[in-house]
């Protein structure tokens, strides 16, 4: 099955998903997809929190900033699980690149792709997103665009996903899926 | 202990009052309690943690201390991070230790209630 998770900065929803995913993949293997791409010690600091917050739990990590479907090929023969983090930074990451910026619906259509590939894939997939949606402000038209990309792909993930949850401070509210039991 | 949560002009307090038949009275803003009322309301609680942030403070331990006393309060405070991390550090520092006081907080709760237009969703 294919969960979305999404939440916002320091809801818990990175917590809430690796609870879920070590709770469905039932002892199958299981893979942590980090998109993010480390720039300073603030990011690294990140970093080393959610690998403290990950370890003892079994997960072996696959670095994949871009080409999401890429991480397929590092994963070993066999039945296998996957939660990848997070689809805000994936997005940034294929949006904003040295060589410019690439336009939104090339990119939504890039991540949707390759999320669809790796649920197709897999036994089993948690995808954590984020809620860039709510803070009112108004930004530049390439954080606009970012921000519109970013709606788009969670509404298309939410459609492909067998549930949905939205983690608010550190509670599960289902939005899509009750029936599922989880944890 | 209560929380409730809420984004930015949705009638947390005014939620709050009616539900709990609490009066103004009881109402603290943004700074910690004085007195011995038994019940009270903290509202802004988003507002003070940047406030002790920026100041050098450590809300976590201040708010601690302040939950062993005012056993009976209810937290009120802005659901902030839903949104573009912020280009300032400050500001993201604020809004990531702010999320995790809350779910901190949201976990030794005897309720969690969510206010979108004045209505009170109970979510724990």
């Amino acid at each position: 099955m294919m969960v979305l998770v999404i939440g916002g900065s320091g809801s818990g929803k990175s917590a809430y998903g690796e609870e879920r995913i070590c709770s469905i993949s039932g002892g199958k293997k299981k893979y942590y997809l980090a998109a993010m791409q480390v720039y300073d010690g603030e990011d690294q600091r990140r970093v080393d929190r959610h690998r403290q917050q990950r370890s003892g739990k079994g997960f072996d990590t696959i670095e994949q900033a871009v080409n999401i479907e890429d991480a397929l090929g590092k994963m070993a023969h066999g039945e296998k699980t996957a939660m990848l983090e997070c689809v805000s930074n994936l997005t940034a990451n294929e949006m904003f690149s040295e060589t410019g910026t690439v336009p939104e619906a090339v990119v939504e259509e890039k991540i949707v792709k390759g999320i669809v590939r790796l649920k197709k894939e897999l036994l089993h997939l948690v995808v954590v997103s984020n809620n860039v949606f709510e803070d009112g402000r108004s930004y530049d038209e390439g954080t606009a665009a970012y921000i519109r990309a970013m709606g788009k792909i969670n509404g298309r993930l939410a459609q492909e996903a067998d549930q949905v949850v939205e983690v608010v401070v550190g509670i599960p509210m289902v939005l899509k899926g009750k029936d599922y039991a989880y944890c | 202990m209560r929380l409730v949560i809420g984004g930015y002009a949705q009638g947390k307090l005014s939620y709050v009052l009616r539900t709990y038949r609490l009066d103004e009275g009881q109402v603290v803003s943004s700074e910690m309690p004085e007195g011995t009322n038994k019940t009270v309301v903290f509202n802004h609680l988003h507002s003070w943690v940047k406030e002790r942030i920026l100041a050098g403070g450590n809300p976590e331990r201040e708010l601690e201390t302040m939950i062993e006393r005012w056993t009976d309060c209810i937290l009120i405070s802005d659901e902030i991070g839903n949104g573009i991390v912020p280009l300032e550090a400050g500001e993201r520092e604020y809004r990531e230790r702010l999320g995790r006081m809350l779910v901190e907080i949201a976990k030794r709760a005897e309720s969690v209630e969510r206010v979108f237009c004045g209505i009170g969703q109970r979510i724990k």
